[in-house]
């Protein structure tokens, strides 16, 4: 049984709005400072893979598989230190392809593995936060999907996923092979390396594939979204700190204030 | 902007047990656009029981109502349901879908765009126009910054947060008229399906109808603390929720996250406890009316973005501020 996972390298999302610019010229963060990291819902998706392979007493080969620049190695990296099988890094740049090519692109490289029954991926990427290719990726491989999956269990003829939904949580039999696009819950997070598997992850062979040689296949001419503009939200002003003599002062001024401004 | 305008929307709504106020609201703000882009409009209501849903959908703005009431949408919501906006994009010549950026919608949204080679965009949460196309805007970078996005050339599909188009006026109501879609959903089985529903279990009011919140963060240290907020929640009548971490750590259950990947709500007083105000975070709680933080550290961004900050250990405020609203109660 063959899982593969996608992994997508982000600028870190917890900087904070202060520490956050834009480049006006290229429309986008001005990045210079800023660390990347592995999008927070891929490594929900990485650890459910970990969790699948565990309940199935290690019948499951787990590969995980980028698109993007050499430093996106990073990420890959981290996936074989969690003991990842094999890593796949399609190199070349993301920006400027429309998000169905991507989906087609990276559909063509996972037609070079061997066939997966699973293909997780995060419910959405924490940079632009798109949530599209999870959909579209599993158009391009014309399998199902089922988005908001917080778990996975064995069951007969395949998995039940647990899919998070807004009244709560809905239970579904997967038989065949399907694109999941997972979301955090408690029992996601994505666990941390041991220091020897760090060690040993440095040595391993990447399979690599060059964007330009993954042809995507048809497809015709699609329209696409285009960016007119990308602004900061207006400041907000600073809270009014509500003191006192401790806290029996502060909340009786609290509570006080929130009367005045008919907040109750 | 060269691409010719748009002239027929179609929205999408889940109508399954009547048609819900979010359901209503998307309607109505769909209709609104519509007029605005003088564009025909049609709903689309899906689920079982949908016939009954009409009268709801046309004073919300609806023409024309199709739907489908398919037994497939039941065991396999994304895959039948996508069937069905397939066709009802052929039977009405739509060339904008708007669709809800709830689970569902957001499963549609993308393998719709694929199927029909339109562009797509997704957590919209406003828009206008401009040469009879909408202008969308999103939120990126967690909050951080917002963008504006247009599909310049052909079809578009859009994934619409709640309250994304909301205006004052309500566009006049709609003619109303139901056409059932006519297209048979057998399932396939491969699609997932359904086995099992299991729907949380609150006491008092809901995230989404509550008026007061009180939100929970890793400020609170453990599980403990949300039955102390609960206390806080149960005395001003209202409902708990969590932030991401919160909810991480496994100390409040996933339908309770507030935040661009949580619920987003707006009561009329959110109540933020042990949480540092990350944007992904205030992006949730951001139409509240009137925010207030408690927080051990006076310097967390979250005091940056709330109305009123008591600045201390929960452990003490939050014991006093349920004594203190109790007090005022009695009063
Ligand atoms: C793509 C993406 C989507 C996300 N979606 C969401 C989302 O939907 N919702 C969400 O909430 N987050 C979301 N996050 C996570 C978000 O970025 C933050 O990591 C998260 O909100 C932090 O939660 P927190 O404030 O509870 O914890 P922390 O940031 O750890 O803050 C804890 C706070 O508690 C305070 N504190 C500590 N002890 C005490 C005490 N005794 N009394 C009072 N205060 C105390 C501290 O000063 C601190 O400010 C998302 C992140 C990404 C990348
Ligand atoms: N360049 C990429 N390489 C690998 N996976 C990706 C890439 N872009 C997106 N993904 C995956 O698709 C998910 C959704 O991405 P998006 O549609 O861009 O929000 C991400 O969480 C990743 O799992």
């Amino acid at each position: 049984m063959h899982a593969i996972v996608l992994l997508k390298r982000v600028l870190d999302p917890e900087i904070p709005q202060t520490a956050f610019s834009l480049d006006p010229e290229r429309q986008e963060p001005a990045v210079l400072r800023h660390p990347f990291v592995l999008s927070v819902f891929d490594g929900n998706a990485l650890e459910l893979g970990l969790k699948l392979r565990e309940a199935r007493a290690g019948d499951l080969r787990i590969t995980a598989l980028t698109l993007g620049p050499r430093a996106a190695e990073d990420i890959l990296r981290k996936a074989l230190a969690l003991l990842a099988d094999a890593a796949v890094h399609i190199v070349g740049e993301e920006d400027g392809l429309a998000p169905g090519v991507k989906a087609r692109v990276i559909a063509a490289a996972i037609r070079r593995l061997p066939a997966p029954d699973l293909i997780l991926c995060g419910r959405q990427a924490a940079d632009w936060e798109a949530g599209q290719l999870g959909g579209m990726l599993a158009e391009a491989l014309a399998v199902p999907c089922l988005p908001f999956v917080s778990e996975l269990r064995p069951a007969a003829g395949g998995f039940d996923a647990v899919q998070q939904v807004e009244s709560g949580q809905v239970v579904h039999r997967i038989a065949g092979p399907a694109v999941l696009t997972v979301t955090n819950d408690q029992g996601n997070v994505l666990r941390a390396a041991r220091i020897k598997d760090v060690m040993a992850s440095r040595g391993r062979e990447l399979i690599v594939f060059h964007l330009r040689e993954l042809v995507p296949g048809a497809g015709g001419a699609e329209a696409r979204a285009e960016m007119l503009s990308l602004r900061l939200p207006a400041p907000r002003l600073r809270a009014e700190i509500v003191d006192g003599e401790g806290p029996a002062e502060k909340t009786q001024g609290l509570v006080r204030r929130l009367r005045e401004v008919g907040a109750f | 902007m060269a691409g010719a305008p748009l002239h027929k929307i179609l929205t999408v709504v889940w109508a399954a047990g009547g048609a819900s106020a979010a359901a209503r609201e998307r309607t109505q703000a769909a209709a609104q656009l519509a007029a605005d882009m003088k564009a025909e409009f049609a709903v689309l209501a899906l689920g079982l029981g949908t016939g009954t849903v009409a009268p709801a959908l046309a004073v919300a703005g609806a023409n024309e109502i199709l739907v489908s009431e398919e037994e497939a949408l039941q065991v396999a919501p994304g895959e039948a349901g996508l069937r069905a906006i397939e066709r009802a994009c052929e039977l009405t010549g739509a060339d904008l879908v708007l669709l809800p950026a709830d689970s569902l919608g957001r499963d549609w949204a993308p393998r719709l765009a694929y199927r029909l080679g339109a562009g797509l965009v997704t957590e919209v949460t406003d828009w206008s126009l401009a040469a009879g196309r909408p202008i969308f805007e999103r939120l990126v970078f967690g909050g951080k910054a917002i963008a504006t996005m247009v599909v310049a050339e052909g079809r578009a599909v859009a994934a619409t947060r709640p309250g994304a188009g909301r205006r004052d006026a309500p566009p006049p109501s709609g003619r109303g008229e139901v056409r059932a879609l006519g297209l048979p959903i057998p399932l396939d089985p491969l699609w997932p399906r359904v086995v099992r529903r299991q729907s949380e279990e609150r006491e008092g009011p809901g995230l989404d109808e509550a008026r007061v919140i009180v939100s929970g963060g890793r400020g609170l240290g453990g599980p403990e603390g949300f039955a102390r907020l609960g206390d806080l929640a149960a005395a001003l009548g209202g409902a708990l929720g969590a932030s991401r971490a919160a909810v991480d750590e496994g100390w409040a259950p996933a339908t309770w996250q507030i935040g661009q990947t949580g619920k987003t709500v707006a009561p009329e007083l959110y109540i933020a406890v042990g949480i540092s105000g990350a944007s992904q975070h205030l992006v949730g709680c951001s139409k509240a009316k009137t925010i207030v933080a408690i927080n051990s550290d006076p310097d967390a961004p979250i005091f940056d973005y709330a109305r009123f900050g008591v600045v201390g250990d929960w452990r003490v405020i939050v014991p006093a501020l349920t004594a203190a609203v109790k007090e005022m109660r009695d009063r």
